[in-house]
Parts: structure tokens; C-alpha cells; sequence
């Protein structure tokens, strides 16, 4: 006999409100459907309304978690509306602040899925870490969440010593690397937990069109990064960690290396970060009427914005973003079919889903 | 094997218009490769991005002004970069991809829900933003009101 056990929108294995109606047969989950919209705050309809100094601002809004992104993606477009291109200095300094945040998500994921496994001890220790880059972030920006770092043709604010930051990266890896790393890689309780579970194929994977560390680890070797380099990305280099599994574990090996990638760009981005201005520093822009789309590889995958604008407007007419959970999450329906019940609340979780974006 | 499937990745992007029977070249254009899409039907550019193995990345909705309808941009990424390809709605319906791509499925509904657009040949239920509620109700029309 099946029965539905719905899952949220508000329950302890969800970090923001969604739902899961799982289809069950026993122990074992037969299908799934995924409700969204709970929190839906039409942000692209309220960004018509934005100039663009306000726009930045309420699209830094859409994620608590990559922000940062949302700004740096958007402003990219906008630049290309305007014509305008960001001094060297100032694509150092959006490589090194989008690292940092790609540091603080993945920690961050590390001990919800820690939490999730009923490993609390490294719950506390990735927190701990995740404290220690915020530092790192409010130390440069000034803040912990949304950190203002973007402007159309630049950045807001300098990194004035770049080796004191540097100090601060290298006692966080030194910390990753005894303590999250090698736990995460090798200890039985996360192998046990995670191996073979939540499997999504290399072809449902393409099929579903995800995106960032849930296609790494299902065998897709996609980064922007490196396919359509943006920001200083095309002078820095880097690994792509790919696994192969499609499961649980794949997902948490690609963070995990992810995290020893990033700060390997922050150790060059922060020692060959180039003197000069950090914003082309004009006060008055002016658009071009037409469409412009950037991508930038946030935490989770891809996030794309489509920005229009009319002649002589302030406003922009249209903003369209499109973030990674929105198409990883689909996914999840597949992953947890086959599975059992009390993996769902980890598998879900595996592709560090972000319902804040999703319900922009 | 079709067509597309059997040209080098390096080549596909020219071979593309050809494929799909469009004269005009591709014009590069505020960070996307546009293909203007005349009659094209939507659903032979969807299987045509099959063979090539291109991503689906999303459709952005654009309502025009008047009674000019919608228009829909499809885009997809191949080899890192971003394919446009505009289609203009005289009315408020187009076919569905969803059977040949899986990935549109979110945004086909979400569309559905933003602007009343009729994804022709596919099931909407459930909702995916305002679950329970009357279906094909355009919301910006609404938030006017």
C-alpha cells in the first residue's frame, strides 16, 4: 500500500519553507512532487520600478547566502548596456570577494549536511569556519550578508592590504584541511551516510539541465569559470573537480574540493592583484537601449540575468534572473526515488538548494 | 545519428542556422549569439539543441506593449556560450518542449503563472507559485489592479 508523507513547508530537515510530497511504499520512496511559490516575492516585477542604483541593492536581496553574486552578475550586464568595462584592480577584487562567498556557502552546506547526518560535532567545527570567513568579508566590506561590494564599472570598496587578507585565507585553509577536508573525504560516518544514495545519472543530469557542484557530480565537467570566464576568472588557475558517483558523496567531494580550488584563487588573486583604480568612477551613466545577459558561476551553479532597457530610461524594463536551485531542485524529484525515507531529508539537502532564490 | 550529432563541436555553431533552415547569420549582441527565429517552430529549434547537446538554460517573458502580445526568448548554452533565439506571441499561446526538454519544465509553469502564456500540450497542475488557485491568470495584469 502507498501513502504520501508531505514533507514542509515547514519541518526541521528544511531550511527554508518548500515541499516534498513523498509517495511511499514501506520504507521506500516511490515518487515525489515538489511545491514552491511558498515566499514568492516578485522581485523582477518590483526591479522595473528600481533605478539602477536602487536595483542593485534589491538584487542583492534575492540570496542571503550568495548575494554577492546577484550583484555581480547583474552589474555585469548593466556595463554592457553601458559600455562600460571595470579597471583591473576592481576584477581582482569581485574574483576574490565571489570566492570568499563560494567559501562561506560551501562551509555553510558542510554543516547543514553534517547536521543532517547526525554528525553535530562537525556541525559546531563547520560553523566555526564559516564565523571565520564572514570575518574575512566584513574585514573587506564591512558586512556579513549583503555586502555592497558591486557597482556598475567596478567595486565600491578597495582591498588595502591584500597579504593581510592573504594571512587570514591561509590560517582558514590550514584549518579546512586538517579538520573539514579530511573528514568529509575519508571518515566512515560520511561515507557511510552518503555513498550511493540520492544517485542522479550522468543522463537525468543532463537531461535536467543542473547546474554547478550537483552536475559535477554527475559526471559534468560545466564551470563558468572556465568555459566563459568572467571578472580576473581567465588569469587564475584552477582545478574543476568532477566525480563521477551522481551520489550523496559525489556531491559533498566536489564541495570539498571546491573549497581547496578557492583558496587557491584567493592566493593568487590576492598576491598578483594589480594597483589602480577600483571603479571606472563615472558619475553620470548612461544606457543604451536593448537586452544584455551575463552568467556567473555562483556557489550552486550557474545564475544568468537577462537586463533590458528603454531609451533614456532609469529604470530597467525587464529583469529576468534565472538561479541554479531553480533548475537543480527539479532534480531532487529523481534522486529520491528508490530511496528510503529517512535519507530524503540529506538527499534534498545534498544539492544545497536555495528556496530564497527560487522564490525570488 | 542526426545531422547536427555528426559536425565537430567547433563547427556546430555555424552549422546550426543551416540545420534549422534560417538564412540570417547569427548576431553577437550584449553577451548572447541572437538567431532571428521568422517561422521557425519552436519545437524543431528544441530538438535541433537536442542533437547538438546544448543546455537549456531558460526562457526570459517579455509582455509588449498593447495588444501586441508576448515575446519568448529561448536560451541555451553550448560550449559556454549563450544561443538566443526570440519568438514573438501575437497571441497568449505557444507549443511546449516540455516531452523533448525536460529542464523547461519549471519555467514553462512559472511563465504560465507570471503572464497567462499557454504552453500548448502540456499539464500545468500543480501550480508551481500559487498552488490551488485559478491557473492562466497574468499576474502583472493583476498587481496593476
Amino acid at each position: 500500500m502507498s501513502y504520501k508523507i508531505p514533507m514542509g513547508p515547514y519541518h526541521p530537515a528544511l531550511e527554508e519553507p518548500y515541499k516534498l510530497d513523498l509517495i511511499c511504499e514501506g520504507e521506500t520512496v516511490s515518487d515525489a512532487k515538489l511545491h514552491i511559490g511558498f515566499n514568492f516575492r516578485g522581485i523582477e516585477h518590483l526591479a522595473e520600478s528600481r533605478n539602477y542604483i536602487q536595483v542593485i541593492a534589491l538584487m542583492e536581496r534575492v540570496c542571503g547566502i550568495c548575494s554577492n553574486i546577484h550583484t555581480l552578475t547583474l552589474c555585469q550586464a548593466m556595463e554592457q548596456l553601458t559600455g562600460q568595462t571595470p579597471p583591473p584592480r576592481a576584477q581582482y577584487i569581485r574574483v576574490v570577494v565571489a570566492e570568499l562567498e563560494r567559501l562561506h556557502s560551501h562551509v555553510l552546506w558542510a554543516g547543514i549536511a553534517a547536521k543532517l547526518m547526525g554528525f553535530k560535532t562537525m556541525f559546531m567545527t563547520c560553523f566555526e569556519l564559516r564565523e571565520k570567513v564572514m570575518d574575512i568579508l566584513q574585514a573587506i566590506s564591512g558586512n556579513r550578508v549583503n555586502y555592497s561590494m558591486n557597482r556598475i564599472g567596478g567595486v565600491n570598496r578597495d582591498i588595502d592590504d591584500p597579504l593581510a587578507v592573504l594571512a587570514m585565507v591561509e590560517q582558514l585553509e590550514r584549518e579546512m584541511v586538517r579538520t573539514v577536508i579530511p573528514i568529509f573525504t575519508t571518515s566512515t560516518t560520511a561515507r557511510l551516510r552518503c555513498a550511493g544514495i540520492g544517485v542522479l545519472s550522468n543522463r537525468k543530469a543532463v537531461s535536467c539541465g543542473v547546474v554547478g557542484p550537483t552536475a559535477r557530480a554527475s559526471g559534468l565537467p560545466q564551470d563558468l569559470r572556465r568555459a566563459a570566464p568572467y571578472a580576473a576568472y581567465s588569469e587564475m588557475e584552477f582545478d574543476v573537480p568532477v566525480q563521477q558517483d551522481g551520489d550523496v558523496r559525489a556531491r559533498l567531494l566536489v564541495r570539498a574540493l571546491e573549497i581547496m580550488e578557492s583558496c587557491k584563487i584567493l592566493r593568487q588573486a590576492l598576491t598578483k592583484m594589480p594597483p589602480g583604480e577600483i571603479s571606472t568612477g563615472d558619475a553620470k551613466i548612461a544606457f543604451s537601449a536593448g537586452t544584455a545577459t551575463s552568467r556567473v558561476e555562483a556557489p550552486r551553479g550557474e545564475v544568468m540575468y537577462s537586463v533590458s532597457w528603454k531609451e533614456s530610461s532609469r529604470n530597467p524594463s525587464r529583469v529576468h534572473v534565472r538561479t541554479p536551485t531553480f533548475v537543480n531542485m527539479p532534480a531532487i524529484r529523481w534522486m529520491v526515488i528508490g530511496a528510503r525515507l529517512a535519507d530524503t531529508p540529506l538527499i534534498q539537502a545534498s544539492i544545497d538548494p536555495c528556496y530564497s532564490c527560487t522564490d525570488r | 545519428m542526426t545531422v547536427l550529432e555528426t559536425i565537430p563541436q567547433e563547427n556546430l555553431l555555424e552549422a546550426i542556422p543551416e540545420k534549422l533552415g534560417i538564412t540570417e547569420p547569427w548576431v553577437e549582441k550584449g553577451g548572447v549569439h541572437w538567431l532571428a527565429t521568422g517561422g521557425l517552430n519552436v519545437r524543431t529549434l528544441a530538438a535541433a539543441m537536442n542533437d547538438c547537446h546544448a543546455r537549456f538554460i531558460t526562457i526570459t517573458a517579455y509582455q509588449l506593449p498593447g495588444e501586441q502580445g508576448f515575446r519568448l526568448e529561448y536560451h541555451w548554452d553550448l560550449n559556454g556560450k549563450v544561443l538566443g533565439f526570440p519568438f514573438q506571441l501575437s497571441g497568449n499561446s505557444i507549443e511546449s518542449i516540455f516531452d523533448l526538454c525536460e529542464a523547461v519544465d519549471w519555467i514553462e509553469r512559472e511563465i504560465h503563472e507570471g503572464f497567462a502564456v499557454d504552453f500548448m500540450g502540456r499539464e500545468y497542475e500543480p501550480l508551481l507559485l500559487r498552488q490551488g488557485d485559478t491557473p492562466g491568470v497574468n499576474l502583472r495584469e493583476e498587481a496593476k489592479k
